[in-house]
């Protein structure tokens, strides 16, 4: 154990001094003698280098997607983070601290949040934006139950592809509560979601609708530009990636009243899937019903511009059960790594990664288009930096497990694995080329894929 | 002691150097686009990597930490954040190890969070644990979630409330309604829930009864296990808040005292860092009878192989994307190997030592309400101070111009112009004197002094009733405002 107790016996003997006691134990007679415990059962203490030497030689079992090729296709993206991102994180006055309740001892973490608020603000084109949620699914969770706050009704709607994992989060979120969540058809061939239907069934007890953007599926939808004045005063929920916003015309541009994201690309590393940053921004009109921290430029008893956490009467510590949502604990660092990093690449280089993106999955697609047992990509519609491809004649986990061996992590499985047989589910993977490295591994993928085919699906 | 902090007149990061608005047009590419390529103009600058660095590292010198202030922060655990769990979460093989792998190629970490289920099991006395919850208000509704599945299999869907004490943290009559209940508060006597009331209130509509103990007012609820009885004779669960678990560690357990559910915030008792309000993270460690609903995956060991396992018919489902926020299970799991059984009831020893010894001391100047032996925190009330003219909040503005963060104040409500104090295990006597002392000379202060407080912060006194009156919360607000002084909001409700 490190030196985490300061002092020794006699630092405590002195404590006790004051109180009179001449042992702790007497601190804890307030605790019932049939629910004291023995012991937990747990090992001796140990120093900092056997902790160190003990967690590098289990990790050391992981393989990471440095070590194997990556081009798995789901919500969450391991790019490069540069040194300073990381540096400034580890600040230990931002990643010490405390919730800035006490404004006038976090002005710097506060202007950081305010910075962050207004750069999702820019991205998304909307009007106000919190300082994070949880993750990109929680925060869908979060935009369907704002939604019904800001209309009410019984039904929420969302396409028919959603990522299984977002679903069954959006459908715990909104459990507690009378309603249900409908799926809005997906072409088969095309990928194309049915905007027609979305609209018909979006009259009478209808609180909101779910676009993604790009979708779980990589796709471009067609249609978005006009949905909003279908729709009529339904709200229209967008999810999105906010690296694809620095060339896709936003949300905010085309009537949504409420936009959230996952924020893990930029700034964090994958970490095996947290922590991540969820993002969320909305209408002026709809600010008392947004859930989460809110930073507010205000100023001093001096005059001088100032930070602090503002309209805290939508939120737990304050509002109790009225709150518009639970959340205490946020991802506020994520949000500083976020804006960070952000900032460091500036818009300019910012676009230029999506572009890349954009490209080598394109570029992926088009070499493997060739292999007449795949499909590349499997549907019809524009995508963006990630697309599906099918695969005949055999199954994913055939597939994923013959790349496996040539070092290829070859995309991330599209079904919900809590359903039954999964070689029997849907007949594709998500896949996305590295950021980094794409032309070499595009080339290895391709001659791997080759080999696989070659031997039907088999070992190598 | 004499205290200042930086005061940078530093420029929102737009202001440092204006850059136009990035043409985002690249017709090259638009076709791929689906005609969605970008029109509308979004700005942000483009700065140098010093210019970036130092806007960051001005700004961090504006914002105290762990590592320059004491936090005596009641109900937040504010602890020393060991740098060696920094290092560890960093370390690329499992920085960069994506949740979509095969478990083949994770069974690294796989191996450290099964051991870690298994470590939170035997602290918290209840043996089935889920990782995947980001928070402790998410454990909470996560819990509830379950308790709501529970009660609908057996057929009990009248078990509509949730009981709460009237100290209980906001985020559970929060998470109570989130989940569909409603709540309904006990009153306490004398700081600790009233017995009486809660047999009173319990009844075959209740689902669950969610408690703190040690609760907020730091004072252990020692009829915890009647408590439990006469829950569990009405046919409800009980819930553990682990916000205070760090006084109980190693003593007694919430299983030990007859809860069927707990979460624990492993960024309070187990160290892992507060992030300026995150990431945190939450565990949810349950008895037999909730084991069923727990979320999917579930993590498990066959021989000597670990899988997640997804074929849990009676499982809630998902709550969070991935696993839970792994970087931060890392620092804990850390934590909890450093200090082993010995040392986890060290924690537990000088946490509740340091409390009663500050509250012993404090307890002389002003009035602490309830009984005397108290657990890791302490309520004072500032009433006496309104005969100055000054409240609990001036008091604590005036903290921090001490450079000592300020106690959690307002709360709880229960007692007027509350301030809650958790001295953590890692702060010394001598830390706990020159808090005591900056305390003592606070109250001393002249009114004037302490509503003109703070003075040596990089601010002064913020304005937070304008910040609410006029929400500005983007650099858009500010070029509105710039443009047009009166900013409309809608009224309140």
């Amino acid at each position: 154990m490190g030196r985490w107790i300061p002092g020794d016996d006699e630092e405590e003997s002195a404590l006790l001094a004051e109180l009179g006691l001449s042992s702790a134990d007497e601190l804890f007679q307030d605790i019932p003698p049939r629910a004291r415990i023995p012991r937990l059962g747990l090992g001796r203490p140990r120093t900092e280098s056997e902790i160190v030497f003990h967690v590098e030689s289990r990790l050391r079992k992981n393989r990471t997607d440095r070590d194997l090729l990556c081009f798995l296709g789901g919500p969450l993206r391991d790019r490069y983070v540069p040194a300073l991102v990381d540096g400034i994180l580890q600040r230990s006055e931002f990643y010490t601290s405390y919730t800035p309740y006490q404004a006038e001892a976090s002005q710097g973490l506060l202007q950081a949040l305010f910075e962050f608020q207004s750069l999702w603000v820019e991205l998304t084109n909307m009007e106000v934006a919190n300082s994070s949620l949880y993750d990109g699914g929680t925060a869908v969770g979060e935009a369907a139950l704002m939604a019904r706050r800001l209309r009410g009704g019984k039904r929420f709607l969302v396409p028919e592809n959603l990522w299984w994992e977002t679903r069954s989060i959006l459908e715990n979120y909104l459990r507690g509560h009378p309603v249900s969540v409908e799926s809005i058809p997906v072409d088969p061939n095309s990928g194309e979601m049915d905007l027609d239907t979305a609209v018909r069934r979006s009259r009478d007890d209808c609180f909101g609708l779910l676009i993604e953007y790009p979708d779980s599926w990589g796709l471009l939808q067609r249609g978005l530009d006009g949905l909003k004045s279908r729709l009529g005063d339904v709200p229209l929920v967008v999810s999105t990636d906010p690296l694809a916003l620095t060339l896709l015309e936003p949300p905010g541009s085309w009537g949504a009243d409420i936009v959230v994201g996952e924020g893990q690309g930029l700034g964090m590393p994958v970490s095996y899937g947290g922590p991540l940053l969820g993002l969320i921004a909305g209408r002026r009109r709809d600010l008392r019903a947004l859930p989460g921290r809110l930073v507010g430029a205000s100023v001093d008893a001096e005059g001088r511009r100032a930070f602090t956490l503002t309209l805290q009467t939508r939120e737990q510590h304050i509002r109790r059960s009225r709150a518009t949502s639970n959340i205490c604990t946020n991802q506020a660092l994520m949000a500083l790594a976020f804006t960070v990093y952000c900032t460091l690449l500036g818009p300019r280089e910012l676009a230029d990664l999506a572009r890349q993106e954009v490209r080598e999955a394109h570029r992926l697609a088009e070499r493997l288009s060739s292999f007449p047992q795949l499909r590349a990509p499997r549907f019809a519609l524009p995508y963006f930096n990630r697309f599906v491809l099918g695969l005949e004649g055999l199954t994913p986990p055939d597939f994923l497990g013959a790349m496996a061996r040539h070092r290829i992590l070859a995309g991330s499985r599209l079904e919900d694995p809590r359903r039954g047989d999964p070689s029997s589910a849907f007949p594709g993977i998500l896949v996305a080329p590295p950021t980094t490295g794409a032309t070499r591994a595009i080339e290895r993928y391709v001659q791997a894929t080759r080999e696989v085919l070659s031997s039907g699906g088999k070992s190598p | 002691m004499t205290f200042r902090q930086a005061r940078w007149d530093e420029p929102l990061v737009w202001e440092i150097r204006p850059s136009p608005p990035a043409s985002p047009g690249d017709g090259a590419l638009s076709e791929l686009l689906g005609g969605y390529a970008r029109r509308t103009p979004w700005r942000w600058p483009e700065l140098s990597e010093l210019e970036v660095a130092r806007h960051f590292t001005r700004l961090s010198q504006m914002n105290f930490g762990i590592e320059t202030s004491f936090y005596p922060l009641g109900s937040c655990t504010m602890k020393y954040n060991p740098r060696v769990g920094e290092i560890l979460a960093r370390n690329p093989k499992i920085a960069h190890v994506h949740p979509d792998q095969p478990t083949e190629t994770v069974q690294g970490i796989l191996s450290i969070l099964y051991d870690m289920e298994r470590m939170l099991a035997r602290i918290s006395g209840l043996p089935h644990v889920s990782l995947q919850v980001a928070a402790g208000a998410h454990g909470e509704f996560v819990a509830l979630l379950m308790i709501r599945a529970l009660f609908q299999d057996r057929g009990e869907t009248q078990r509509t409330e949730v009981l709460l004490p009237d100290t209980a943290h906001g985020t559970n009559p929060a998470s109570a309604a989130m989940a569909g209940f409603q709540s309904r508060e006990v009153p306490s006597d004398n700081g600790c829930v009233s017995l009486s009331a809660l047999t009173r209130m319990l009844s075959d509509r209740t689902a669950a009864f969610m408690l703190t103990n040690p609760n907020t007012a730091g004072l252990f609820e020692e009829r915890v296990l009647e408590i439990a009885d006469r829950v569990h004779e009405a046919g409800g669960i009980l819930y553990y808040d682990g916000a205070n678990l760090n006084a109980i560690l190693g003593r007694t357990s919430p299983g030990a005292m007859g809860f069927d559910v707990a979460h624990l915030n492993l960024h309070k008792t187990f160290a892992t860092p507060h992030g300026g309000g995150g990431p945190g993270d939450g565990a949810l460690c349950v008895g037999d009878l909730l084991e069923p609903y727990l979320p999917v995956p579930r993590l498990r060991r066959v021989g000597r192989r670990y899988t997640w396992s997804y074929e849990e018919p009676r499982s809630i489902g998902k709550v969070k994307l991935a696993y839970g926020n792994v970087g931060l299970i890392l620092r804990a799991y850390a934590y909890i190997l450093s200090h082993g059984e010995s040392g986890l009831k060290r924690v537990s020893r000088r946490a509740v030592l340091n409390s009663n010894y500050l509250a012993q001391r404090l307890g002389r100047h002003l009035p602490r309400p309830f009984k005397t032996l108290v657990k890791h925190e302490f309520v004072l009330s500032g009433a006496p101070l309104r005969a100055r003219g000054v409240r609990t909040l001036d008091l604590a503005k005036r903290l921090l111009d001490e450079g000592v963060h300020a106690p959690t104040v307002y709360f709880p409500q229960l007692v007027e112009e509350s301030l809650m104090v958790e001295p953590p295990e890692t702060e010394s006597k001598r830390d706990l004197d020159l808090f005591y002392e900056a305390f003592v000379r606070a109250l001393n202060e002249s009114p004037e002094v302490l509503r003109r407080a703070p003075q040596n912060l990089s601010v002064r006194r913020v304005d937070e009733v304008q910040a609410a009156r006029e929400p500005r919360l983007s650099w858009r607000d500010l070029e509105k405002e710039k443009a047009n002084p009166v900013a409309s909001t809608p009224p309140e409700g």
